[in-house]
């Protein structure tokens, strides 16, 4: 009995970890507005704690525990965050491994603007929303902010967004502007060239923050430990009225579509943000001088070798074997000596058959494969590449064989002149002592 | 040395019980090289009895780790021994690059003691080698002496030798280094070359080269040798000295030594490929072409040929040279190599290899150190060289190019001072043997003025008969009287022991100290040991990693790899001087582009040695210039001395330092979080100045260990993955945030949401 106990513990705590999603909304109409959202979500497995924002027995970890795996902001209204819940307490979950989906309206206060910024990029200002007088729906009330998007401007990465985005979007909201320099951000779903952002109740005086295509809608982040954060502009995007409201655009090709693409987007977003996909792991790693069977930490210089890594993806939340055609290895000692592609073969092996250089020192494999949408996968081995040995050079060298033969010759010599000093007997003594 | 002294007067009193004299000089000789050795061996215990039984300083850790790693897998895994532990990632092939003649030494000892079922541990070996050898380098220098003079001569030699402050310098307990039995194998390869010379025999000369592949395999000071040879073979062949005798002893002590020098792995082809080693080869075919002339001029000794025999000789010395420059343009020689360019230039290595400037024990010499290493041997060996140079032969012209040219070297590096100690110590040893022999030998009647072979003896000789003086009050009166004669004998017997005390004094003060653990004095005359190196090493060696690299400079390398057993960057091998530039252009960097070549070397660790605590003046910021110079050698774009200059060209760390220096990685380590020192508090005492940098962050280090006294931080360096957001500065954003103050107290935990419809009881909910 106890055991039964203590496994279905184990087994719940081992479900919590992975698949217990917090849910922080302003009020609990959000759960019936978006229920088809969290209805995707349940039926994948996820299970949903509603929590109002400003709940004051807000916590997210207890115990230096976490209680949750991912969490969902749809709390656009929340000026401070109840309980022990804070930006700080939100990025330090992120730090922990912990994914993030966050989605605003034009409303949206500065603590969204503070967590958005500790990932990265900047939302724009309080009441500014994306507007667009060339691609707004017909069902807009006039400030021309409910906007029709191609999924042409969807990234490139069907890991996010999936392969099928035929369908224009249906977006309401702030924009978002990423960071230059910051190389993990990734600009998920950008407006149109004829898009801008800013108050749309009153006259545009300054320039605005965001202006074309650099206005960006839906954003995202992996951090380095992999956590993952989407961060949309719009909260609107994720309700059953983009779900399900029919396509039409009032302007230039008048696109018309019975439905929208939101659905389809938003759950690959959730799929991809919750890692369910694109996710990546080392089975194994083996390298061996090529003729032996055991592995070695120490080659010698020019030796030939077999490295050999075994790559697993998360498919349909299990691991399955990874296809892909350009995993590169380098064979690195400050820099790289050696990068070559890693040869595919079946079972999700991945190989490579080179010759050590001629230099000693140690090396590093090094497998880093680091490709949007997927966790960095980065794996190094340490190995040290030494000198011939002593017994190991050659022991005649062409070239010396005239040396060989006048020493062999001398030899040969003196052994002959010894042998006739020893045994000639001069004549004339030997008759002399007669 | 006093058990010497005393030995000698006592020599003659007991005379009369003993008749046979050649026994009896033989027992005395023995008598006095043991008891020199013993002295030798007492007075180098210091460091010893104050601390403990423990491997000293910098260098002998490392061969302590090598003899260790010899003596636990065996010579040829030693041999083949790739250390991936050092220089990461390059590595080093310790075989080839070692000197392995120390470490033989000790594991053959280690290995017959353990035959004998002796089980001592290797570390003591180590630790003890050096004294023991210094009772051989006695007697091969008692040997060295007597051929050169007399026993008597050799005996003081051996003496003084034995307890020298020079030469105890590198040789006292604990200090594990090449030099402890490289002074040994350098003094009996001159004495077998001596007793060569003398003789022509070939079993000499091979004798000769045996001794001195011993000395190849222990040091490289083995130039030394192979450069001083030939030169006495040279200055002989221009003095017209030559002799069959000297011909064979050089040619097959040359051939026989040249092969085996080439089987040091280290030395490989150096001895065929070097200008170090070309005067050796000149000379050898100079000497063959003389030979070849001589045997000409033997054919027929007319008049002729002797004019050919002087310009055969003169134009086979010009082709030789001439050949030799030839190749060394060509490139078939190698030039000669920094450290040798310093020795005739002493500025050449301040401007080119700061690396080479920057040891202290490559500067040159003060002239308080040669009466401080010397003591009173200093003002003697004159006397000895002028007597060797008047009664002129072979021998001596071998004796005084030692001393001219070991008096050159040590005056331009310090450490050289320790190839002059056993030349000074032979030449004040006939000097102190000529004095005695003129104030005790007088009432002697019939003895010839010094002469070569006659000296042999006269010392003893004069020893021995010592008792006689009063019986014969001398008729014949050598000039000087009784009083003088006793006077003289009493001043240099007290010289003799001042020596002794300076001696003792000297090896006590100045040369025991092991320098990693340090002792200070309280006012009182208490004794406190600072143990913070081996803190240090200890803490890396439980608390890291296993494969950790640890990133310091260079001085720090042997202790980090031999005490804490982590992977170094750098260590005091210094084979690699753009390595080295890089840590050095690491630490010279502010944070940030010191982050970016750490994490280009994989470091773990950072530690560096701060001594603004305890006022240890040999710490990392007083040798960081340095560092800077070394790096600029190697990065001028990056790096510039004078940026860490005050514009008035000070070097300081207070607030009027220059800003380079207040942020680089160096300083931010060194001063991170320090707060002791006195008052006030961060008070550096060693620079007894207040940092001018203070209460910092550092952003991609964190400290992980300060020692008691603040001697070693050690601080980790956060990996690229701790980085994990990006997060945007509050400087870069371009949407401003008003930062609202917190509504929630430590009771009322609510948060605060906009709009939120307010429920009241009995009331409708207002939505908006």
């Amino acid at each position: 009995m106890k055991f039964f106990i203590l496994f279905t513990l184990f087994v719940t705590t081992k479900a919590v970890t992975d698949k217990a999603t917090l849910v922080l909304i302003d009020n609990f109409n959000v759960r019936e507005t978006h229920s088809q959202f969290f209805k995707t979500l349940q039926d994948r497995g996820y299970s949903l704690t509603y929590k109002l924002a400003d709940d004051a027995a807000l916590v997210l970890s207890k115990y230096g525990q976490y209680l949750y795996k991912n969490l969902i902001i749809f709390a656009p209204s929340v000026l401070e965050f109840g309980g022990q819940v804070d930006t700080d307490a939100i990025t330090k979950f992120i730090d922990d491994g912990g994914n993030l989906l966050m989605a605003a309206n034009s409303a949206a206060g500065d603590v969204y603007r503070e967590v958005a910024s500790e990932c990265g990029f900047e939302m724009d200002e309080e009441s500014a929303a994306v507007i667009d007088h060339f691609n707004y729906d017909n069902t807009d009330d006039g400030d021309h902010t409910r906007i029709v998007i191609s999924p042409k401007n969807l990234i490139n990465s069907p890991t996010i967004v999936g392969n099928q985005n035929t369908k224009p979007l249906l977006f309401e909201g702030t924009g978002l502007i990423l960071d230059k320099d910051n190389s993990l951000v990734l600009p998920i779903l950008s407006a149109d060239s004829t898009a801008y952002s800013y108050n749309p109740k009153s006259q545009v005086k300054e320039y605005p923050h965001a202006v074309g295509r650099k206005t960006v809608l839906i954003a995202a982040l992996q951090a380095r430990n992999n956590a993952r954060i989407v961060f949309s502009g719009s909260m609107f995007f994720f309700s059953d009225e983009a779900f399900n409201s029919a396509v039409s655009k009032v302007h230039g090709d008048k696109i018309k579509s019975g439905s929208s693409g939101n659905k389809e987007l938003a759950t690959h977003l959730s799929q991809w943000v919750f890692g369910e996909r694109g996710r990546l792991r080392v089975r194994n790693v083996q390298h061996h001088r090529e003729g032996d069977l055991k592995s070695s930490n120490t080659y010698t210089i020019t030796d030939t070798v077999v490295y050999r890594i075994e790559i697993d993806e998360l498919k349909n939340g299990k691991w399955q074997p990874f296809e892909a055609d350009d995993v590169q290895l380098e064979f690195v000692r400050i820099d790289p000596f050696i990068r070559t592609t890693l040869q595919k073969k079946p079972n999700g092996v991945y190989e490579a058959i080179f010759k050590v250089p001629d230099v000693w020192g140690v090396y590093q494999f090094k497998v880093d494969y680091d490709r949007v949408g997927f966790t960095r996968l980065y794996h190094s081995t340490q190995v040290s590449v030494r000198p011939l040995q002593h017994t190991q050079y050659e022991r005649f060298i062409p070239s010396a064989y005239p040396y060989y033969v006048s020493a062999f010759s001398m030899m040969i010599g003196v052994f002959l002149f010894s042998f006739v000093f020893l045994y000639y007997k001069e004549d004339p003594p030997k008759s002399k002592s007669e | 040395m006093p058990a010497a002294a005393a030995a000698k007067p006592g020599n003659g009193q007991t005379k009369g019980i003993f008749h046979n004299t050649a026994g009896f000089s033989t027992l005395i000789t023995v008598t006095v090289l043991t008891l020199a050795w013993l002295a030798g061996f007492a007075s180098r215990l210091f460091a010893v009895i104050r601390f403990e039984s423990i491997i000293h300083e910098f260098d002998p850790w490392f061969n302590y780790r090598s003899t260790a790693y010899m003596v636990q897998h065996g010579f040829y895994n030693f041999l083949n021994w790739f250390d991936e532990r050092a220089w990461y990632p390059l590595g080093r092939i310790v075989g080839g690059t070692v000197y392995p003649g120390l470490m033989i030494t000790s594991g053959t000892i280690h290995w017959i003691l353990h035959t004998l079922n002796i089980p001592i541990h290797i570390r003591d070996i180590c630790v003890f080698l050096a004294p023991v050898f210094s009772g051989l380098t006695a007697i091969a220098t008692y040997l060295l002496t007597s051929e050169l003079w007399s026993r008597g001569a050799g005996l003081f030699a051996a003496c003084f030798i034995a307890i020298v402050p020079g030469y105890s310098s590198r040789s006292v307990a604990g200090s594990y280094d090449n030099e402890g039995i490289a002074i040994f194998a350098l003094q009996f390869t001159y004495y077998l070359w001596l007793k060569s010379v003398k003789s022509g025999s070939v079993f000499w000369s091979i004798c000769t080269a045996l001794s001195y592949f011993y000395m190849v395999s222990a040091w490289g000071g083995y130039v030394f040798i192979i450069n001083l040879i030939p030169l006495h073979v040279f200055v002989l062949l221009v003095m017209g000295r030559f002799s069959q005798r000297l011909f064979v002893s050089y040619t097959v002590f040359y051939i026989v030594g040249l092969l085996f020098s080439m089987q040091i792995p280290f030395v490989g082809f150096q001895p065929i490929r070097t200008s170090e080693h070309m005067a050796a080869s000149g000379v050898f075919a100079l000497l063959m072409a003389i030979g070849a002339l001589k045997y000409l001029h033997s054919l027929n000794p007319k008049g002729q040929w002797k004019k050919l025999l002087i310009v055969g000789g003169l134009a086979a010395a010009a082709i030789v040279f001439l050949s030799v420059v030839l190749l060394t343009y060509i490139g078939v020689i190698a030039p000669w190599s920094g450290r040798f360019y310093s020795l005739w230039d002493t500025a050449y290595a301040k401007i080119h290899i700061p690396i080479i400037a920057s040891v202290s024990e490559h500067q040159p010499t003060t002239w308080s150190s040669f009466f401080f290493d010397l003591h009173v041997l200093v003002c003697t060996f004159p006397v000895g060289l002028w007597y060797c140079i008047k009664n002129i032969n072979d021998e001596r012209v071998f004796v005084a190019l030692y001393a001219l040219s070991a008096v050159y070297f040590a005056g331009v590096m310090v450490r050289l001072m320790l190839t002059l100690t056993p030349v000074v110590c032979v030449l004040s040893g006939i000097a102190f043997s000529i004095i005695l022999d003129l104030v005790l030998r007088e009432d002697e009647l019939p003895i010839p003025p010094l002469e070569n072979e006659e000296s042999k003896n006269l010392y003893d000789k004069a020893g021995k008969v010592k008792k006689r003086p009063q019986e014969i009050t001398s008729p014949v009166d050598g000039g000087l009287g009784m009083n003088v004669r006793s006077g003289t004998l009493i001043a240099f017997m007290i010289l003799l022991m001042l020596f002794c005390v300076h001696c003792t004094w000297a090896t006590s003060n100045a040369y025991s100290s092991p320098s990693i653990v340090l002792a200070s004095y309280g006012n009182d005359g208490s004794r406190r040991i600072l143990d913070d190196f081996r803190e240090a090493y200890g803490w890396l060696s439980q608390n890291t990693a296993d494969d950790a690299r640890v990133m310091s400079w260079w001085d720090y390398g042997y202790q980090i790899a031999g005490m804490g057993n982590r992977t170094t960057l750098v260590d005091n091998n210094t084979w690699n001087n753009s390595h080295i530039a890089l840590v050095g252009k690491a630490m010279a960097s502010n944070e940030s582009a010191a982050y970016n070549i750490m994490t280009a070397l994989d470091v773990d660790y950072v530690l560096v040695i701060f001594g603004g605590a305890i006022g240890y003046s040999g710490d990392d910021i007083n040798k960081f210039i340095w560092m800077v110079r070394i790096a600029e050698g190697e990065h001028p774009k990056d790096i510039h001395e004078a940026d860490y200059f005050t514009e008035r060209g000070e070097y300081r760390v207070d607030s009027e330092a220059s800003k380079t220096m207040l942020n680089c990685l160096m300083y931010k380590l060194s001063y991170y979080r320090y707060d002791s020192g006195g008052s006030p508090p961060g008070y550096d005492r060693t620079r007894g100045a207040l940092p001018g940098n203070r209460g910092f962050k550092l952003t991609y280090l964190e400290e992980a260990y300060t020692t008691e006294h603040w001697l070693v931080r050690i601080y980790r360096v956060k990996k690229p993955d701790e980085f994990n957001r990006p997060r945007l500065p509050l400087s870069k954003r371009t949407i401003s945030t008003t930062k609202a103050l917190t509504k929630k107290t430590s009771k009322r935990r609510k948060g605060v949401l906009k709009n939120k419809p307010t429920v009241v009881k009995g009331k409708r909910v207002k939505l908006q």
